[in-house]
């Protein structure tokens, strides 16, 4: 009558089926290669004294002649929706963990941690090109926030491992490197 | 012959029994989906102040009471608000019914609190019920369940319309034969003898000629339905099917959405006159409508309150103090109806789902609607509609317009206005009036000429008479909208006063593919014709898809779907669908941000500039205006930072309208963005570009106080600019020319990168 929820790729193959089985050795012997997108929420965001208000008052008309140093941080509001999509990726339901943080990211549409905290539940669920789009999103708005960038590049950099494209994770995972060192 | 005559007519007993039977348990399941606003979240420094507050809890139809003990009441006492929130459902949750504490300061709201005292980071109210979507017959409705009907509803219909409900089998003789006997002395109806069986098989049925054959045949089916059916099952089934309203186009059936319409609450808190005024109207919806006929309507409830205190449903004092309240009818259709929006909701959908399923499987669809925002949206553009119209007095042609609103970085649509009578369900020009764009388009072409790299916000350009031979031999001299010619000028210059000869120049140069290819990359739908005159506009869109254009500018070069419907879920709250947050970057950051900082200039230098006595005066705002050949269209678009608003002005029959994008949809634009309470345009310049200050009238490099006219311009880091004489500037930098080379190659190299 309406749509259903596409498959999940473990049930479209029954189990004992061949292909099945030759895909699983492959995996095996191919498994240092491959690198499979799994979920890790981000680390949290040094702490520190400046903070970004949840919601920033108008600013004057005056423009910033150059990117001010800034460290961004999650309102209060936010965190406890992090919180919660935490709770909700780990329990295996991504969907659930994105439309939380898509409600934070109502609240604080411009917070970069935010951008990496959803590209990172697409990451999980598999859609790696998303990620590497909000991973990009998070750096663009994270002029200024070294400890931002480099999350954003971490992420980037995980994204277009799970696509395929190594050379370009590498360079991704450098500019981490270069902006926070682990 | 007699058996043959038994045969038939028990044959058509029989049939007469399948056909109610089959109606009965059709419409069990026949629910149109439900469609609801977004909820408003609410968080300590959310910039809300209590009165504000409080008009939103209003618009959710909570009353004030002295003590909020029961859902749908609040209290507010000074800075501090009590409400008893209803049980709620969103897409991802449901919440039961809670007590909140909201107290508010200067800032907005300072904190949420529990019922228990603790703290609530953040809590959303109910989404507001925006309206259905049901099936071309137009029958509208709100299920409720036995548990949601307060009891003297059924205990009020009975002692009205069936006395005998409980015992009877479906007809009442004596009712008929008492019916009739009053009828005949009065000379006219007084008493229905129609059972509430008989009544509801005459609903599912629709027949205006009552003839005593279709009575006879209302007898046998309602008869059929008792022996079916429990005296529960049909009550419910009355109290879901029974015809009570009329809104335009849209049938109100049932007492749950007609307690949503006349009173905009749900069933379940209404008051004893309130449900006395819904069965009065049962009579008659159009005869008894309370907004036409209130005294009418006003007797009737009386009666029915009487006829309760008779039965002894309710006491004789209850009776009388419930008929002294007033009808408490809202004005206006509660709980209805934004026509453009739903529109755009059942067009998203219909991609994915046959009507039938969309109005028959009772799905509840989460939008991103914020009703604030689409009350101001339509409140500007009537305003401003209307004195246009009187200011410019074209007889017998009426000015209409439209809006979109967006959420820039999410791609969310908070508004749509698809003309200036809101809740006419008619043609929706914020979605299908495709005109022209005129100079809307010219941020792209400045767009396109930033990344081929010969382009600055500095580079001088020329604004010189064009002659431009055509395909077809013909030759297009286009002209500014002063019919002037300024020269030299720099392109945040050309752009701020959308001087057309610079910009054709400009987009000839760049070539009308990379236009074209631009557009198409932030979403134009289809493949402009490439055309000269393409750079002046000559493309059609509709306000959804300049708004969807314009989004990409706003939020930094990405491309999000613009999205009204966030989720599905099936009638029992299984999910059904959802819609997430998708983004595709279509341009680098950097190019946009110096393309974004030329557009505030447009509001502070340029054709925008008007909006500033309308806006708060530290608002940074960036836009542009657009008019289309002979002042056709009338178009603004701009953004702050947190809003992207699109606005167009013009006539249904094409006219002209005689004023451009500036003095038509500037002012609808400016109203709205100062009422929103929007923040700030601030994005963050990236770090491969300078900020440097320019000669507005020439594009020579200044520095303060050297010049009169001076705007401050985003540019490449390095980037070489010829300098005023006389400013005393120190050496450029040796490796200025290498860093632009350098710039190009990686801007170059990212384009490239996105072809895969």
């Amino acid at each position: 009558m309406f749509a259903m929820p596409a498959q999940p790729l473990s049930q479209r193959l029954p189990p004992g089926h061949i292909t099945s089985a030759i895909l699983m050795a492959t995996a095996m012997l191919g498994g240092c290669v491959l690198r499979t997108a799994e979920y890790r929420p981000p680390s949290p965001p040094p702490p520190g004294s400046a903070s970004i208000p949840a919601q920033p008052p108008p600013a004057p008309a005056e423009l910033p002649s150059s990117p001010a140093a800034r460290q961004f941080h999650l309102g209060a509001a936010s965190r406890a929706l992090v919180t919660q999509a935490h709770a909700q990726a780990n329990s295996g339901d991504f969907g659930q963990a994105s439309a939380t943080i898509e409600r934070a990211l109502r609240i604080e549409p411009e917070n970069p941690l935010l951008w990496i905290e959803l590209g990172r539940l697409r990451l999980g669920a598999a859609d790696a090109d998303q990620a590497d789009a909000m991973g990009r999103k998070a750096l663009a708005l994270g002029t200024g926030d070294p400890a931002a960038q480099a999350a954003a590049w971490r992420l980037i950099a995980d994204a277009l491992q799970a696509l395929g494209r190594n050379a370009q994770a590498a360079e991704a995972a450098r500019h981490a490197e270069g902006l926070a060192p682990r | 012959m007699l058996a043959a005559v038994l045969g038939c007519g028990a044959l058509y007993v029989l049939y007469l029994d399948h056909l109610v039977t089959h109606q009965f348990e059709g419409r069990r399941w026949t629910l149109p989906a439900q469609v609801y606003a977004a909820p408003l979240e609410l968080y300590a420094g959310l910039a809300l102040s209590a009165p504000e507050l409080e008009r939103e809890l209003q618009r959710l139809h909570y009353q004030r009471a002295e003590r909020p003990d029961h859902p749908g009441t609040y209290r507010l006492s000074g800075e501090r608000l009590d409400v008893q929130l209803r049980a709620a459902r969103f897409a991802d949750e449901t919440r039961p019914a809670a007590l909140l504490s909201i107290t508010s300061g200067a800032g907005g709201l300072q904190a949420l609190r529990d019922g228990a005292g603790g703290d609530v980071p953040v809590l959303r109210l109910e989404p507001l019920l925006i309206g259905s979507i049901f099936p071309s017959h137009g029958e509208d409705r709100i299920i409720v369940t036995p548990q949601e009907v307060p009891p003297l509803l059924p205990a009020a219909l009975k002692a009205v319309e069936d006395r005998k409900f409980d015992t009877h089998h479906g007809v009442d003789p004596s009712a008929m034969l008492r019916a009739l006997w009053v009828n005949l002395r009065a000379h006219q109806i007084e008493q229905g003898g129609s059972t509430l069986t008989q009544q509801l098989v005459r609903s599912y049925f629709l027949s205006s000629r009552q003839t005593l054959s279709r009575k006879l045949r209302e007898a046998v089916m309602a008869i059929a339905l008792d022996a079916h059916f429990t005296k529960a099952d049909l009550m419910n089934a009355y109290i879901n099917e029974i015809f009570l309203g009329q809104d335009g186009s849209r049938a109100i059936h049932g007492f749950g959405l007609a307690s949503q319409f006349y009173f905009g609450k749900p069933l379940s808190e209404l008051d004893l006159s309130q449900i006395a005024l819904l069965v009065a109207i049962v009579r008659g919806p159009s005869y008894y409508d309370p907004r036409r006929h209130p005294e009418r309507v006003r007797l009737r409830r009386d009666l029915v309150l009487k006829v309760m205190a008779e039965q002894r449903i309710i006491t004789a004092p209850q009776a009388s103090a419930a008929a002294q309240r007033p009808l408490g009818v809202s004005s206006r259709p509660a709980g209805a109806y934004y026509p453009a929006y739903l529109d755009f909701v059942r067009r998203t959908l219909r991609r994915d789902y046959r009507d039938e399923d969309l109005t028959k499987a009772g799905l509840q669809i989460f939008t991103s609607l914020e009703p604030r925002a689409q009350d101001e949206a339509e409140r500007s553009l009537e305003r401003e509609l209307e004195r246009l119209d009187r200011a410019h007095k074209v007889p017998g042609a009426r000015l209409e317009g439209a809006v979109v609103v967006t959420a820039p970085q999410s791609g969310d649509v908070i508004a749509i206005v698809g003309g200036r009578d809101v809740g006419y369900d008619g043609f929706d020009r914020a979605l299908d009036a495709r005109r022209s764009m005129g100079s809307l388009i010219k941020p792209f072409i400045y767009l396109a000429a930033l990344e081929s790299g010969h382009y600055t916000a500095a580079t001088v350009v020329e604004d010189a008479p064009l002659d431009v031979k055509l395909a077809n031999g013909t030759h297009w001299r286009p002209e500014n909208f002063t019919h002037q010619v300024y020269g030299p000028v720099p392109v945040v210059r050309a752009l701020s006063e959308s001087l057309n000869l610079a910009t054709v120049g400009v987009g000839l140069s760049v070539g009308t593919a990379k236009v074209a290819q631009t557009l198409q990359r932030f979403g134009l739908a289809q493949p402009p014709a490439q055309v000269p005159a393409m750079l002046l506009g000559a493309v059609d869109v509709a306000p959804i898809e300049a708004a969807q254009l314009f989004n990409g500018l706003a939020n930094g070069g990405f491309r999000n779907p613009l999205r009204a419907v966030r989720a599905v879920i099936s009638q029992d709250g299984k999910a059904v669908k959802a819609f997430p947050l998708q983004v595709s970057q279509v341009a680098a950051p950097a190019i946009v941000y110096q393309l974004d900082r030329m557009l505030v200039h447009v509001m502070d230098h340029g054709t925008g500039r008007p909006a500033r006595a309308l806006l708060p005066p530290n608002l940074a705002v960036a836009g542009k205006s657009g008019t289309s050949s002979d002042y056709r269209d009338s178009w603004f678009a701009g953004f702050s930072g947190s809003h992207l608003a699109v606005v167009w002005v013009g006539y249904d029959n094409d006219q002209p309208t005689g004023f451009t994008g500036s003095a038509g949809a500037l002012p609808v634009w400016a109203h709205l963005m100062a009422s929103l309470g929007t923040s700030s345009w601030n994005a963050p310049m990236p770090e491969s570009l300078a900020e440097v200050q320019i000669e507005y009238p020439t594009g020579l490099r200044v520095v303060t106080g050297c010049a009169e006219d001076i705007v401050a311009v985003a540019v490449p880091e390095g980037s070489e600019l010829p300098a005023k004489p006389g400013c005393g500037f120190p050496a450029t930098r040796p490796a200025a020319g290498e860093a632009v080379n350098t710039f190009i190659d990686n801007a170059q190299k990212w384009l490239r990168s996105l072809a895969h």
